[in-house]
């Protein structure tokens, strides 16, 4: 019967189980985004679409015409990577300042707080499937021609890469609780990160003395993944798989543990 | 002044604050940003003066199944401080906390509502914010409508309610939940008279049921026809715990001033 008050207690597996426990606040926060967002606008999923579009479209006649990047059927590379990078961009944008958007909620209410970060990366996520589900009919119909028996993978991409923005978002998020240096900080960052993560070029272009370091960052090497999956058709290589899944859990479990560190004063703070 | 000792066939308190402080830091930043923070590191000189507060200090309190408790005394005594380390929201700096069953806690009224979202779908983000099941809180829905009496207007998003309109509608879905332990923050002021009125009668039931109700209040008058025990807390400390008759003699005799 006698229970400790705090469900924030325990690290690790005893606080997923805490999270699930509040499944139905995620799937509320998750409807709750995609409604507001949605709701009086005519045109709504359309919007979450024609932006990314129009970027891709500008980066095709750039890096086709302009500057010439060596890539056949250039748009179906950049269509098999860019969402997923956009992806990234708009959950750690959003995580970072969860924590202050809900402060009444976080000083008012036990619960595990890293719902929250789940919510954001929930909704986007959201977005993304019905996002890539266009992309691949697209990339099926006008790029392969039909099926390749690579986008058997798809699935386990999309999982890696939640966990993943998760894994980057529970810190970045926890930090900005304290300081407020994020706000500055993050565009530059995920700027800088455009660049170093093969988004508009394949990591294939990166010299091989580099590619290494290149790889540290585990964007790259999911990114790297979408484009063999996807844009290639075929099987990555096992090393890279298996490489980046490594990473993604690594990434994980220090977010998490990071964030646990501190999630129990973010009452006291935000 | 213990509070009368608890039936032998009681099985456990509902909460027990054995020996609980709670130290909060207050932080006078001479950095606010990592660029001074790196300066500062460099030339030595001091990061941030961080100031120690208690907010509580050595507080025990048992408060058995049934009991409504009447927390009392000034602002800034560490009244919602017990209430949030009792909710679990805050962990103690020192000592244990042990409750039993589940806790609904009322700090601040509709935290977690949206403005965009209608009435009814607000219910139910915020029965998922005090930790319900979508079972659980379709067993309590129907109640919480009846209880709100608001009709037609769930269907409204809420940025058109009133805020009175708003108070009574969290209020509704934290009383009708049924936990075994309440907690609420000086939200009893909410809706007109005739709800007022209900709320009371509400949580009389409620501890007449085997709840259990920690409540923080400056309505004295609220606090005697629904309490049972008060407990006054001044500067952290526990400085009486008795009967609510007693509890609000003293400190009415203490001068404090009452708000209209």
């Amino acid at each position: 019967m006698v229970s400790a008050a705090v469900p924030r207690a325990a690290a690790g597996f005893p606080r997923l189980r805490q999270v699930w426990r509040y499944r139905e606040l995620l799937r509320g926060l998750v409807v709750r985004n995609l409604k507001v967002k949605y709701q009086r606008s005519l045109l709504g999923f359309v919007w979450t679409l024609v932006n990314p579009l129009l970027t891709v479209s500008i980066l095709v006649v750039v890096f086709s015409h302009v500057v010439r990047i060596q890539v056949p059927h250039y748009w179906a590379f950049l269509l098999s990577g860019y969402f997923v990078w956009n992806f990234m961009l708009q959950t750690l944008t959003t995580g970072t300042w969860i924590f202050s958007e809900h402060s009444r909620l976080t000083r008012s209410v036990a619960f595990p707080s890293e719902i929250l970060v789940f919510s954001a990366a929930g909704s986007r996520l959201i977005e993304f499937l019905a996002e890539i589900s266009l992309i691949l009919l697209a990339l099926i119909l006008l790029h392969h021609h039909g099926v390749p028996a690579s986008y058997a993978l798809v699935p386990v991409l999309i999982v890696l890469q939640v966990v993943l923005a998760v894994g980057l978002a529970l810190p970045i998020a926890t930090l900005s609780v304290f300081y407020y240096d994020m706000y500055h900080a993050l565009p530059i960052a995920l700027t800088s990160l455009f660049y170093l993560s093969p988004v508009f070029y394949p990591a294939s272009m990166v010299p091989e003395s580099l590619r290494t370091l290149y790889f540290l960052n585990p964007i790259a090497g999911l990114l790297t993944l979408y484009h063999e999956v996807l844009y290639a058709g075929r099987w990555p290589a096992p090393t890279l798989l298996l490489g980046t899944c490594a990473a993604t859990a690594l990434v994980w479990v220090l977010g998490y543990a990071i964030f646990h560190r501190y999630a129990a004063s973010f009452a006291e703070i935000v | 002044m213990p509070p009368a000792s608890p039936k032998l066939s009681d099985p456990a308190p509902r909460v027990e604050l054995q020996g609980v402080s709670k130290r909060f830091y207050f932080y006078e930043h001479r950095t606010s940003s990592l660029r001074e923070w790196f300066i500062r590191r460099v030339l030595r000189r001091p990061i941030h003066v961080r100031r120690a507060a208690f907010s509580l200090r050595g507080v025990n309190l048992r408060v058995e199944p049934g009991e409504a408790v009447a927390l009392l005394g000034h602002n800034g005594s560490g009244k919602s401080t017990v209430l949030r380390l009792v909710a679990g929201i805050y962990q103690p700096t020192a000592g244990t906390i042990r409750t039993s069953g589940r806790i609904t806690a009322v700090i601040e009224l509709g935290a977690g509502f949206h403005p965009e979202l209608t009435g009814a779908e607000n219910i139910r983000l915020y029965g998922a914010v005090l930790g319900l099941t979508r079972r659980e809180l379709a067993e309590h829905y129907e109640d919480i409508v009846e209880f709100a009496g608001m009709g037609d207007s769930l269907d409204t998003p809420l940025k058109y309610y009133s805020s009175g309109m708003e108070a009574r509608l969290a209020f509704s879905v934290a009383v009708c939940l049924q936990p075994a332990i309440l907690l609420l923050d000086e939200v009893l002021a909410v809706g007109d008279a005739e709800f007022r009125t209900r709320c009371l009668a509400r949580l009389c039931d409620f501890r007449e049921q085997g709840g259990t109700l920690l409540l923080v209040s400056h309505e004295l008058e609220q606090v005697r026809a629904l309490c049972t025990r008060g407990i006054w807390l001044r500067e952290g400390r526990v400085i009486m715990d008795a009967d609510i008759e007693t509890v609000l003699a003293a400190y009415r005799a203490a001068g404090v001033p009452e708000p209209a």
